[in-house]
């Protein structure tokens, strides 16, 4: 027990040391340390890539993502106040983008085919509007050879991008649902569905592989 | 036998449905955050898994479902990283070449603080307008000078002309005229018109003059450790499009023996990525090669960009050799990064010695970058 006590005593000062060191390397980037920002984009740049490259599906529009996510990240970066994390702040500035690549993409269908409210429980915002994305067309995809690594990768296409978004966040990024609200700008109960939605999804589609 | 097989997986999957009134709560153990759920709810679910088999196998199948999709995860191309991460660096050299003004700007006059003040706004912006119509002439006027060309010596080199030395007549101190000269000019609007090397005696670094044609012409001249040498250089490389490749091969080459100070080689790491011109891009990578320092990342990345990216197979080449003599130093580790541009490099590149080099510095990286 008392060990216990002790390693989670441990864990914390250790995460402690991280928030601090990461908060002095932003303090620089803020007073114009370019050195310090890049250490900063090393440092969560491979997340923010796999979460564009699962959201948008092409190299291309995954990169502009990226790029236009790290230089508003850049561009507004002596406007962060250090009330939130770092990582949170980023993300939430990097699914804006997102966001807008796909409202940009999809205006037109928008405008002519408004969707109307979800009926019953939850709301339906952007994300939930998007098409679902099917087979083909996929490139990235090519590289998981394996047959399991294809079916997993034709289950995850079966969901939402808001769905996806959630269950990238929360499974392959290790984030907590109040996280992923406080990025989505939602809350925590709408995420909670749409992770229950998406484990619900997986698992009819995968159970027959198991 | 199939149709036995389906019936049993058929069979599986009915005994493991959860109950439809604890399918969510299910949902949030398997991921992890039962410590969300309030605690008299918690000792619910809890009792009800132990009572309920069904409940117990499904959360157990969700557990083992989310393992295998985790175990899945799709990591992003390397070759995309390493370009996205290249394209960043060159947006953020504009971003801060185009944006000190802005952002003198927005820091005094901040757009949130002045948006909601339509009125107060538009006449302060009338006011600066005035003040700087009124004031800039006179602040910026220059004193008469003759119509001569001015030239600045470095004072590294006592042997340089030294016909733009001025000094103070009432403290005695002497005054530096390069600074006063590339101080007042505008490399944007200058042009260059014309670079000469003159080679110095024994090991000493050559002599470099440019001559710049601007409003008031300059020449400046001295060695690269002269700072205002050093800039007019830095600056050929990172505006490329605006000098014929000769002088941005000259400038590499009087770079090179700089390129151990961060600007140098940030500027060459520059010219790699960007410049038109296939010689130009090989001397930086070979001047590149050249810097001992401890901190190479930014070179590490240029590399490896220039190996997934450039066209011109004589620059690729160079690269991997640059690489293979970095990893020999111990100047690059054998992270995954490194190590899967590699090996995408050893499977896919079109030229022969190319995928042999990247082989064989994968080898050199040592064990943790095994096959």
């Amino acid at each position: 027990m008392s060990m216990s006590i002790a390693l989670d005593g441990d864990a914390r000062q250790e995460a402690a040391a991280k928030r601090a060191e990461e908060q002095a390397i932003v303090q620089k980037a803020q007073a114009g340390d370019r050195m310090a920002f890049e250490e900063l984009v090393r440092r969560y740049d491979r997340d923010v890539l796999r979460l564009a490259m699962n959201l948008v599906h092409r190299p291309e529009d995954a990169k502009d993502i990226y790029q236009e996510g790290f230089l508003r990240v850049y561009r507004n970066l002596h406007r962060f106040r250090f009330e939130c994390s770092f990582y949170t702040w980023v993300y939430r500035i990097v699914t804006n983008v997102a966001l807008d690549h796909l409202r940009r993409k999809n205006s037109r269908r928008e405008d002519q085919a408004p969707v109307p409210e979800e009926a019953a429980g939850g709301t339906r915002d952007f994300f939930d509007r998007q098409p679902e994305m099917h087979a083909s067309a996929n490139p990235e995809k090519r590289l998981l050879g394996s047959e399991l690594g294809e079916h997993i990768n034709e289950a995850m296409k079966r969901l939402s991008p808001r769905e996806r978004m959630v269950f990238e966040m929360k499974h392959h990024q290790g984030m907590r649902l109040r996280a992923i609200g406080d990025i989505l700008g939602t809350s925590e109960e709408t995420v909670k569905n749409s992770l229950f939605r998406a484990t619900r999804k997986l698992r009819a589609s995968l159970d027959s592989i198991r | 036998m199939g149709t036995r097989k389906m019936q049993q997986d058929k069979q599986a999957s009915l005994i493991s449905q959860p109950c439809p009134e604890w399918e969510q709560w299910l949902t949030l153990f398997a991921a992890g955050e039962e410590e969300e759920i309030e605690p008299g709810k918690r000792g619910e679910v809890a009792a009800h898994l132990s009572e309920c088999a069904q409940c117990s196998n499904s959360l157990q199948r969700e557990q083992e479902l989310l393992s295998v999709l985790t175990a899945h995860r799709d990591e992003p191309d390397a070759g995309l990283l390493a370009s996205c991460r290249a394209s960043l660096e060159d947006a953020l050299d504009r971003e801060e070449e185009g944006s000190w003004l802005w952002r003198t700007l927005s820091s005094i006059l901040p757009a949130n603080w002045l948006s909601p003040r339509p009125a107060f706004s538009a006449a302060v912006l009338i006011m600066i307008g005035f003040a700087v119509g009124i004031l800039g002439p006179r602040m910026f006027r220059q004193p008469a000078q003759p119509p001569a060309t001015e030239t600045a010596s470095s004072n590294s080199d006592p042997a340089a002309p030294a016909t733009g030395a001025n000094t103070d007549s009432k403290t005695g101190n002497t005054m530096d005229p390069v600074s006063s000269a590339i101080g007042s000019l505008d490399l944007h609007s200058a042009d260059l018109a014309g670079l000469n090397i003159l080679p110095s005696d024994g090991g000493e670094m050559p002599q470099v003059q440019f001559q710049l044609k601007a409003q008031q012409p300059v020449t400046i001249q001295g060695n690269v450790d002269n700072e205002n040498v050093e800039s007019v250089l830095l600056y050929i490389l990172r505006n490329g499009d605006r000098f014929c490749p000769d002088v941005r091969l000259n400038a590499v080459d009087l770079l090179r023996a700089r390129a151990s100070d961060p600007n140098v080689r940030s500027a060459l790491c520059h010219a790699v990525r960007s410049d038109s011109n296939a010689a130009v891009r090989l001397k930086a990578i070979e001047a590149l090669n050249n810097s001992a320092q401890p901190n190479q990342d930014i070179v590490r990345q240029t590399l490896l960009n220039a190996l997934v990216e450039d066209d011109n197979p004589g620059v690729r080449v160079e690269a991997i050799n640059a690489l293979r003599d970095m990893a020999a130093k111990g100047e690059v580790s054998g992270d995954d990064e490194t190590v899967s541009i590699l090996r995408d490099r050893m499977e896919k590149d079109p030229n022969n010695y190319i995928r042999l080099q990247s082989a064989a510095t994968i080898s050199d990286l040592g064990p943790r970058a095994k096959f």
